[in-house]
């Protein structure tokens, strides 16, 4: 049990590379056998060809942007408007006793049903997107910002009041810094939600952004060219959240 | 005879929880001279923490009048600065930034206020930590943040409520030397509510005794200590014997006390 | 701890107030052709609707048949995510380089993956039940570990005064101490996985739930289709506070 000590750099990084080269090495087996429909599991060099050729030509970027766009968009929207619910039911009892067991309840749903409303509300353009992120990000961020403020210290809203801080001053003074890590907690989450919805609706009704060249891939069958495409996907957002965590990170006061 | 700096009259304040009604504080009254450091002492749950409460306005409903400087409280007054008993320092923020708080509500210019902030953190002893974060220092070095932001609003009566109860003996006694240090320097009326004895003598010029619910002035003693003072006056049999007295003052209401709470946990 | 049953009473009839006020509103503009009741069905139609919808769409089969998938999933992640934190529990190093692996999975678009699935498995129940396998695995497996490995020292210092074997420690001490986390575990990711397999039963359009609402908003029912939606929300909030009960019991034993 003493290993443990010594189990550090090293070894795990051996391991990782391990498990990679095995999974790589699986996958190519896999490939050439023809065990599989043929281009279910592509050989790694095609899958390899088709990265570079998505990486390397304009439409990638295109549709990232309007994708990111969206996303972007509607993490304002219900990132603003949930910090607003969140800092009303978390600062008034009432308030959270009447309505927040609706968002307690209402946020483990599939947004994705939604979709159709949206649709017919915003249109088949990125309105609906918007509309899908906005409404799967409003939940976890109102419901951590409520969480925040409850936490708050008392004894910090008494300082505030000692010394005659008007309700304006409170609220940006006292309670938005002190509400800070739950907010950002919040937004964490509320990014991991916006991403899917809008991908999701993207793959449903769209003519561009990242999860229309999923379902395109798809209706091409172009399997390659999909994997290529989700991998691409799928490093973006592990970035987009380490960033996000960083920021969260570095924004608390340092502990002795 | 000046006119006092704080009068408080007649206080009443009762609490109801459902059926039952508390009186807290019954028909208490006293004064504060200008310059003076009055002890508020009495065991817990003699509703002294409910009267630093209202003297700082942070509670209504009560009968009777809180004066400062003649003019009638309602809610925070400008003239009156609180330190509270729990952790107050804003963890977001500076020391610098802190102490600072009050003046930036005021309005103040930047430039000002940090330099009025420098002040009061050099004289609570802290220079040299302005732009350390709370997080980064000990719990007594923490109050003195706290008391620093407080005397940079400079207040005409400082209320402070057991601000030593979270630390230790030893930071205590050195925090009160600091504090008899500051109080002296600045010649603050200052209002003090403690559980602590030695604390209540060490600081004061007068302790007023509590009496265990409903809260009534027992009895108002003079400590007649030289001043200056500091915390090498614990050493004297006058200090001895102010203790004591106290104490006999304090027995009987903290016994009382303990009754209450004995036979409350044994009915519910 | 007096306070009267009326007065708790009182926000949760606010909250139901608001809502039930809001409808009556979006009634009422409509009625005045404020908003377009062809984009807005009317609430009263909507709620007509509800019992053609029970009644015609097999609401009833359908919504066992999303059940039926959300425990397969739920179980193969259960099992599987369980194995797998065990193993990473044993051993340190394996756990120490996926750790940080599984949890950015769990922060990817995991769902993303469907039309592969689509591909490889087909166009039926399989590729739906993948799916939602996949997206309650992470969770699982998080949870797994942190509760076997949590175990506090002094319980497997009394296992080893005792000479329990490793496979004894696990079944007696370990698994023992950990259920609770391990439960909350189970619980996110069969709750994922139920979100999960529903978005996916929509986007492809087979199924049981979430195909009812797709096929309604084809057929451009409008209240018909509100009403599906309202009704797996529904669903999907009575599954949640069942989970949530029983996760809260067996938290206070």
């Amino acid at each position: 049990m003493s290993a443990g000590a010594r189990v550090r750099g090293a070894p795990v990084a051996r391991v990782r590379i391990a498990i990679v080269a095995v999974a790589l090495i699986a996958w190519e087996a896999l490939a050439a056998s023809g065990l599989l429909l043929h281009d279910v599991v592509p050989s790694l060099g095609k899958i390899a060809a088709a990265l570079w050729k998505l990486v390397s030509t304009a439409p990638l970027y295109q549709n990232l942007g309007w994708t990111a766009y969206e996303i972007g968009v509607s993490l304002v929207i219900g990132g603003v408007a949930g910090v607003l619910f969140g800092l009303a039911l978390g600062g008034n009892r009432f308030l959270s006793r009447a309505f927040e067991p609706y968002l307690h309840y209402l946020g483990p749903t599939p947004k994705i049903i939604f979709f159709p409303i949206m649709i017919m509300w915003f249109g088949v353009g990125g309105g609906s997107k918007i509309a899908m992120g906005s409404l799967s990000c409003f939940f976890p961020v109102a419901l951590s910002t409520a969480v925040g403020m409850r936490q708050i210290e008392p004894v910090l809203v008494r300082v505030g009041k000692s010394f005659r801080a008007s309700f304006a001053q409170m609220l940006v003074k006292i309670y938005l810094p002190a509400i800070r890590p739950a907010m950002l907690t919040g937004l964490r989450l509320g990014l991991g939600v916006a991403v899917i919805g809008v991908l999701l609706a993207e793959t449903k009704l769209s003519n561009r952004g990242l999860g229309y060249l999923v379902i395109q891939r798809y209706t091409n069958f172009d399997m390659p060219g999909m994997y290529a495409i989700l991998i691409v996907v799928f490093l973006l957002a592990i970035v987009a959240n380490a960033l996000l965590s960083r920021l969260g990170g570095s924004s608390s006061t340092t502990t002795v | 005879m000046s006119a006092p700096a704080l009068e408080v009259q007649d206080i009443v304040k009762r609490f109801s929880h459902g059926a039952e009604t508390v009186t807290a504080v019954d028909r208490v009254s006293f004064s504060v001279a200008p310059g003076e450091v009055l002890a508020i002492i009495g065991p817990s749950g003699c509703g002294k923490s409910t009267l630093f409460n209202v003297i700082g306005g942070l509670i209504d409903g009560y009968d009777g009048r809180v004066l400062v400087e003649g003019e009638t409280v309602a809610g925070p007054h400008a003239a009156i600065g609180m330190v509270f008993q729990d952790e107050s320092t804003f963890p977001w923020r500076t020391v610098e930034d802190n102490v600072a708080f009050p003046l930036e509500i005021a309005g103040v210019a930047r430039e000002e206020r940090l330099r009025r902030a420098r002040e009061y953190v050099s004289l609570v002893g802290l220079a040299g930590f302005e732009r350390h974060h709370p997080a980064q220092l000990s719990g007594g070095m923490r109050q003195r943040v706290a008391i620093a932001r407080t005397l940079a609003s400079r207040p005409k009566i400082l209320l402070m409520d057991e601000p030593f109860a979270a630390l230790d003996e030893q930071t205590r006694f050195l925090l009160g030397d600091k504090v008899l240090q500051i109080q002296q320097q600045l010649k603050q009326t200052t209002l003090l509510v403690t559980h602590n004895i030695a604390e209540a003598v060490q600081l004061a010029d007068r302790v007023l005794v509590m009496t265990y619910r409903p809260g009534r002035v027992k009895r108002i003693a003079k400590i007649a200590l030289p001043r200056p003072r500091s915390s090498a006056v614990a050493s004297g049999a006058e200090f001895g014997r102010y203790v004591a007295e106290i104490w006999s003052d304090l027995r009987d209401e903290a016994s009382r006390g303990m009754q209450d709470d004995e036979s409350h946990l044994k009915a519910g | 701890m007096s306070e009267s049953r009326a007065s708790a009473f009182t926000p949760i009839a606010a909250g139901l107030a608001t809502v039930a006020g809001v409808l009556a509103l979006v009634e009422a503009m409509i009625h005045a052709g404020w908003i377009n009741r062809f984009v807005v069905p009317l609430p009263s139609a909507v709620l007509a609707s509800f019992g053609r919808v029970i009644a015609e769409e097999n609401v009833l089969w359908r919504t066992l048949y999303t059940g039926m998938e959300a425990l397969a999933a739920g179980v193969m992640a259960a099992l599987v995510g369980g194995a797998i934190g065990a193993l990473l529990t044993r051993r340190r190093v394996l756990r120490l380089a996926t750790e940080t692996w599984v949890a950015a999975i769990a922060a990817a678009p995991i769902v993303l993956i469907y039309p592969l699935f689509l591909v490889v498995f087909g166009r039926n129940a399989s590729t739906i039940v993948m799916i939602g396998f996949v997206a309650g695995l992470p969770p699982v497996i998080l949870k797994t570990v942190e509760g076997l490995s949590g175990t506090r020292r002094v319980l497997i210092d009394v296992g080893r005064s005792f000479k329990l074997t490793t496979v004894q420690e696990f079944w007696k001490i370990r698994f023992p101490a950990a259920l609770p986390t391990i439960f909350v575990g189970f619980r996110l990711g069969i709750m994922f996985a139920l979100i999960n397999i529903v978005g996916v039963e929509y986007l492809i359009n087979f199924g049981g739930l979430g195909q009812l609402v797709n096929e309604l908003a084809e057929r451009y029912d409008l209240p018909a289709m509100y009403a599906a939606i309202f009704f797996v929300v529904l669903v999907s909030v009575v599954f949640f506070l069942v989970t949530e009960r029983v996760e809260r019991w067996l938290a206070s034993r």
